[in-house]
């Protein structure tokens, strides 16, 4: 069976894909993988493909995504079957310059704006700042809500 | 007088810090925390703790009548406020003092002083304390300015008297170019400022920014717990700090430390305080600033000196004389702090936020994690994004730097991204590993610094946890209060 996975923004395909709780084994660019589980944790195991390697895997958070530690190397993970940000998304529209929480939508979708008219407040670091309409156009979609806590770099808004 | 009760106005990992050393001198400790920070560690494990309500810094954390109605309401005697926050804050220390209560740190007037970039360095250069050459004259006839700079000696530094942000900034590296520079920043400067005078100062290369511990009670003791190396800083933000600085004479230590001794003497100073220098290559060194308070960076001196600052600053505070001698303090061995931030080293260092699930424990000995978070806690958008800091010591800075490596792999924080893999690039950079530190490291070194690009087998490894954590029971990320796990929230299934 072949299965995708999203590595870092990109999608990572794999064959004769088998899964068991004890054990995992793919192929991946022509190369056979063999994975068994030596021992786990809620989040922690230790993984055994001929060599022995630590490896971490967090809970999920809200888009599906996973923070994923093996042999000492860090990546973000989803499975394909989950929607998720890939990194070609960025930059279509107007982006959280950093982490924060949406504190006000000053403008809802379908309305006018100006260039440089804010539309959206983000709180972060105890202050806010505005974001602002890179051109004349209409706001084309929000994506989030008052009070949804965002990740730096995400598309918050379009506008047209 | 015998300080029986603390409040520390600060939070995460330095109100944890004082906490530890108060608790073992049997003090009680009451701290403050924002409503957003009320599941962390710091709000719960005091003897008592005071919210300071939801709002920014200026309602919580900087509410400085808040915080003194706190401290009156706890009947504490003494309040430490950290570093950062209201530490530096003359008006903060003046109104604990008419308030009753004891501020750990010093005088108003010196933290006025050291505040003040000009007022410091005229009453420091009363006390000869090397400067940084420059002309900071009125005069700004050209002809004038550039009989200055052939004084001072280049390279020259020519910037805006109003300045800030580089604007009107030139280097200058021979005379040649001195005219034209100065005209340019001039024409910079007035376009900026509205104001065109400039002044000069000499330009070190390859600067290295050496800082010297320093501790004063109110008996005419002014002692030093020697230097710490802080020149890996990114953005003027210190990320790797070390003690002993490598690569330095004994002979120059000991100025250096004697140096920043006589300004705490000079100016009859108390309790803990830093003193930054620039060592220029050619052994000569300048007076940065003074910071009048405890260094986010001070447990690396802790570790190479065997001694507890907090318990000299409550001592001092306390009235009492400092308990050692200069010639009882000794380095012994390398101790090495790195800073561990929620951000994104290779996506143009952006904070990072997110649920912690689970924090790795160093399992060496002699290293040290302060960390103000734990297991289940958020990390937010509202506060600095230094999670914790790992100091590590080892017998010799060899050791050190190894066991730094392997203790940044075990203390992963799941769930949030840091920078424990920049911080491994850096500590195994061979400029590094030799001691050639400078501030500039980390521009210097940019293309060597980038990410180890992951390999086929990386990938294959990634794919295979993933595939052992599918199906499992997965945690919501919780938009808001942080989550934490305790014995009740575990068995909440379970009914009695």
């Amino acid at each position: 069976m072949e299965k995708m996975f999203i590595l870092n923004g990109q999608e990572v395909k794999v064959q004769d894909y088998k899964a068991t709780p004890e054990m995992v084994s793919f192929t991946y660019k022509g190369k056979n993988y063999y994975y068994m589980l030596v021992t786990r944790n809620e989040h922690e195991m230790i993984l055994d493909h001929g060599g022995r390697f630590r490896a971490a895997v967090s809970s999920s958070n809200k888009e599906g995504e996973f923070m994923i530690m093996a042999n000492g190397r860090e990546a973000t993970g989803a499975l394909s079957s989950r929607k998720v940000k890939k990194s070609g998304d960025q930059g279509k529209g107007l982006n959280s310059p950093m982490p924060g929480k949406i504190f006000k939508i000053l403008k809802e979708a379908g309305s006018s704006v100006k260039k440089g008219e804010p539309i959206m407040i983000l709180e972060a670091m105890k202050m806010e700042h505005s974001i602002k309409s890179d051109k004349d156009g209409v706001v084309k979609k929000i994506h989030y809500q008052v009070g949804e806590l965002v990740q730096g770099g995400v598309t918050l808004l379009e506008v047209e | 007088m015998k300080i029986k009760k603390i409040l520390v106005a600060n939070r995460g990992e330095i109100a944890l810090r004082v906490l530890k050393t108060a608790k073992e001198m049997g003090i009680k400790v009451v701290t403050v925390f924002a409503e957003d920070d009320k599941n962390l560690p710091h709000a719960l494990f005091a003897d008592e703790s005071y919210s300071l309500g939801f709002g920014t810094l200026q309602d919580t954390y900087l509410n400085k009548k808040k915080l003194i109605e706190v401290a009156t309401k706890a009947k504490v005697d003494a309040i430490h406020p950290g570093y950062g926050f209201l530490s530096e804050n003359a008006e903060f220390s003046s109104m604990v003092e008419n308030a009753g209560i004891i501020f750990i740190g010093p005088t108003a007037e010196s933290i006025i002083l050291m505040g003040d970039k000009i007022g410091s360095k005229k009453a420091l250069e009363k006390l000869t304390i090397p400067m940084i050459p420059g002309y900071h004259g009125d005069n700004q006839d050209p002809d004038h300015l550039i009989k200055e700079a052939k004084k001072i000696g280049f390279p020259v530094l020519i910037k805006a008297s109003a300045g800030g942000g580089g604007k009107g900034m030139r280097i200058v590296h021979e005379e040649g170019e001195l005219s034209e520079a100065i005209s340019g920043a001039k024409s910079e400067a007035l376009k900026a400022f509205s104001n065109d005078n400039v002044l000069i100062e000499k330009y070190v290369v390859n600067p290295r920014h050496i800082e010297v511990q320093l501790m004063s009670d109110t008996h005419g003791n002014h002692l030093h717990f020697f230097e710490r190396e802080c020149s890996i800083q990114r953005r003027y933000q210190k990320i790797v700090e070390e003690t002993p600085a490598p690569n330095l004479t004994e002979d120059l230590r000991l100025k250096i430390c004697e140096t920043a001794v006589q300004i705490s003497s000079g100016i009859n100073y108390r309790g803990a305080g830093t003193v930054e220098f620039i060592l220029a290559p050619d052994g000569k060194f300048y007076f940065l600033e003074m910071n009048t308070r405890l260094q986010v960076e001070h447990p690396v001196t802790e570790m190479v000196t065997g001694h507890d600052l907090v318990k000299y600053q409550i001592l001092v505070a306390e009235g009492e004389k400092l308990p050692l001698r200069q010639s009882d303090i000794k380095q012994n061995g390398q101790a090495i702090e790195c800073r561990i931030y929620a951000e994104d080293p290779d996506l143009n260092f952006m904070p990072t936020i997110g649920k912690i699930d689970r924090i790795g424990i160093p399992t060496l000995r002699d290293v040290r994690l302060d960390c103000g978070f734990l297991d289940g806690t958020e990390v937010g958008v509202n506060y600095d994004p230094m999670l914790a800091k790992l100091v590590v010591w080892g017998p010799t800075r060899e050791i050190a730097i190894s066991k730094s490596l392997h203790s940044l792999d075990e203390v992963l924080f799941l769930g949030v991204k840091t920078n424990r893999d920049y911080l491994k690039r850096i500590l195994s950079h061979d400029k590094f590993i030799k001691g050639f530190t400078h501030t500039h490291f980390i521009p210097d070194h940019k293309e060597e610094l980038l990410p180890r690009a992951l390999s086929d087998e990386d990938m294959a490894n990634f794919v295979a946890a993933l595939g052992f954590s599918e199906g499992r029971k997965t945690q919501k990320f919780s938009s808001g209060e942080a989550f934490l796990k305790t014995p009740w929230t575990e068995l909440s299934g379970f009914r009695n």
